[in-house]
Formats: structure tokens, C-alpha cells, sequence
């Protein structure tokens, strides 16, 4: 039986950059994380790219400035992760994408995330963000 | 013999796609940046949810992050008005009369016209290139 109360599951990866901001989809989650009673998050669909490895990416210089902040999904999952969030993402879609297992964030668990669907009951709720 | 009618505006960028719901918007950005640096004269029409990028209750900055309240990111708004002041003569931003007022967003930063779309023909009559950027 899982103490968390929630199970996020987010299948939809970049969504914009200006558009965005610091506030990505796993920013999102922490607040969920910290206000409800804790949570579990999988990653699916191109939402896996939020748990594989990469180079920082630069702001967006618009005029002679910055257009808002930059999203870090991977920054943020790391925080997740801190806080003590259990992470799933699925092997398929990491394949599918051309990544491997190996290429994933340490503390974040490759998976067949169709099956963590038994663990669904053990929430209080399963969110699709 | 007719003499060939230069166009106003090098381009025209109609952005009908809703703001939140993919990167469009860092899109057009991205686009408008890149051709007024090559010196192209470029108008943009925002329609649909759009209209709210250029609203003058977003104020000049961005929502605080909590995580990091010190750092301030500036609004769409406030990049738009940059953009007006660097470029006067060379860009313009309409809003959709319409769809503005479908949405209760009338009251847009200074420089920003709003425009019936019964005269979107004559935006597009006066660019030599129109690009559409859809999905709403």
C-alpha cells in the first residue's frame, strides 16, 4: 500500500519555452507534491525526455533581452526526486524515442509503466496532467 | 506600362493559436526577433487566445517564482512593448477586434492597435508574405 496520495502521470513532453517558464509540468507536481500529501509521478509518451540526460539549454534572447525564464524539467525532477517523489518512466517510449535505459537520471526507475497500473487503487487519486 | 506596387510590410505573421498549449508563441517570437535583426518591416495579427499576449493587466514581469521569488521574468506583454520601442517603424502588432472582445481583452500596452477582421484582407494586401500559424 503506497503512503502517497496522488500518482501523476504526464505524457505530453515540451509544451514551449516562453510559453512555459519556470513553471514546467514537474514544477507543477511539486506543488501538488507538497500541498496533498505526497506524490508518485510517471513519465510517458515524449514526457520521457524529461528523465534523460542533457546539456542545459540557453534562455530565449528576444530584442536585448530574455523572453522569460528558460523550463528545466530536468532540474526540476531532480528536485522531485530530493523531496523524496518516487519516478517512473517508461522503457517503451524511451526506445521508441531512441534513448536508453542508460541514458536516464539516476533515481529515476525505467519501467513497463502500463503495468504500474495494478498500483493505481494504492492512490487516493491518478492525475493526468 | 504599370509600375509593381511595393509591399508595406515585408511580413505578415497571423497567430491564431492559443497561447498554452504548445510552443507557438515562443515560436513567433523566435521568427519575429530573427527577421526585424535582418531589417524586415513585419506586422503581427493575434486572433483567438492570442489576443491576450499583449494585455496591459500582465503587467511588466511575470508571476514570482516561488522558488526562486528574487528573480524576476519579464511578460509577454513587456517583450512586445520592448520590441515596439526598438523597432517603431518597422513592426506593428494588431489584435483581433473580435476576438479581444469575445474574451474580455480589450485593454492592450500601449502601441498595440486593435483591428476589425473585417479588414484583415488589407494586412494581408500589404505584405508580400503572409505566414498562418493556427490551432485554435
Amino acid at each position: 500500500m503506497s503512503h502517497r496520495a496522488l500518482l501523476l502521470v504526464i505524457e505530453h513532453g515540451y509544451r514551449g519555452t516562453v510559453e512555459v517558464g519556470f513553471s514546467d509540468l514537474l514544477y507543477v507536481c511539486r506543488g501538488l507534491h507538497r500541498q496533498l500529501g505526497g506524490a508518485d509521478i510517471v513519465l510517458r509518451g515524449s514526457a520521457v525526455t524529461f528523465a534523460v540526460r542533457a546539456a542545459s539549454v540557453p534562455p530565449v534572447r528576444i530584442g536585448t533581452g530574455f523572453a522569460g525564464a528558460k523550463p528545466d524539467p530536468r532540474g526540476s525532477l531532480r528536485e522531485l526526486l530530493d523531496d523524496g517523489v518516487r519516478a517512473w518512466v517508461d522503457e517503451r517510449d524511451l526506445r521508441h524515442l531512441g534513448f536508453g535505459a542508460d541514458q536516464v537520471i539516476e533515481g529515476v526507475v525505467p519501467a513497463d509503466t502500463a503495468e504500474l497500473a495494478v498500483r493505481w487503487p494504492d492512490y487516493r487519486g491518478v492525475w493526468f496532467l | 506600362m504599370s509600375r509593381a506596387v511595393v509591399p508595406e510590410w515585408d511580413l505578415l505573421i497571423t497567430l491564431t493559436a492559443p497561447p498554452f498549449g504548445s510552443d507557438v508563441v515562443t515560436t513567433v517570437l523566435r521568427l519575429l526577433d530573427a527577421t526585424l535583426r535582418r531589417g524586415a518591416r513585419v506586422q503581427v495579427w493575434a486572433c483567438g487566445y492570442a489576443t491576450s499576449l499583449t494585455l496591459r493587466s500582465l503587467g511588466e514581469f511575470k508571476p514570482a517564482d516561488l522558488a526562486n521569488p528574487r528573480e524576476r521574468h519579464r511578460s509577454t506583454a513587456a517583450v512586445v512593448t520592448d520590441l515596439l520601442g526598438a523597432h517603431p517603424d518597422d513592426f506593428a502588432w494588431h489584435v483581433c477586434r473580435f476576438c479581444a472582445e469575445d474574451r474580455g481583452a480589450l485593454d492592450h500596452v500601449d502601441g498595440v492597435s486593435t483591428r476589425s477582421f473585417s479588414r484583415f484582407a488589407r494586412r494581408v494586401e500589404s505584405s508580400a508574405t503572409t505566414v498562418y500559424i493556427g490551432g485554435a
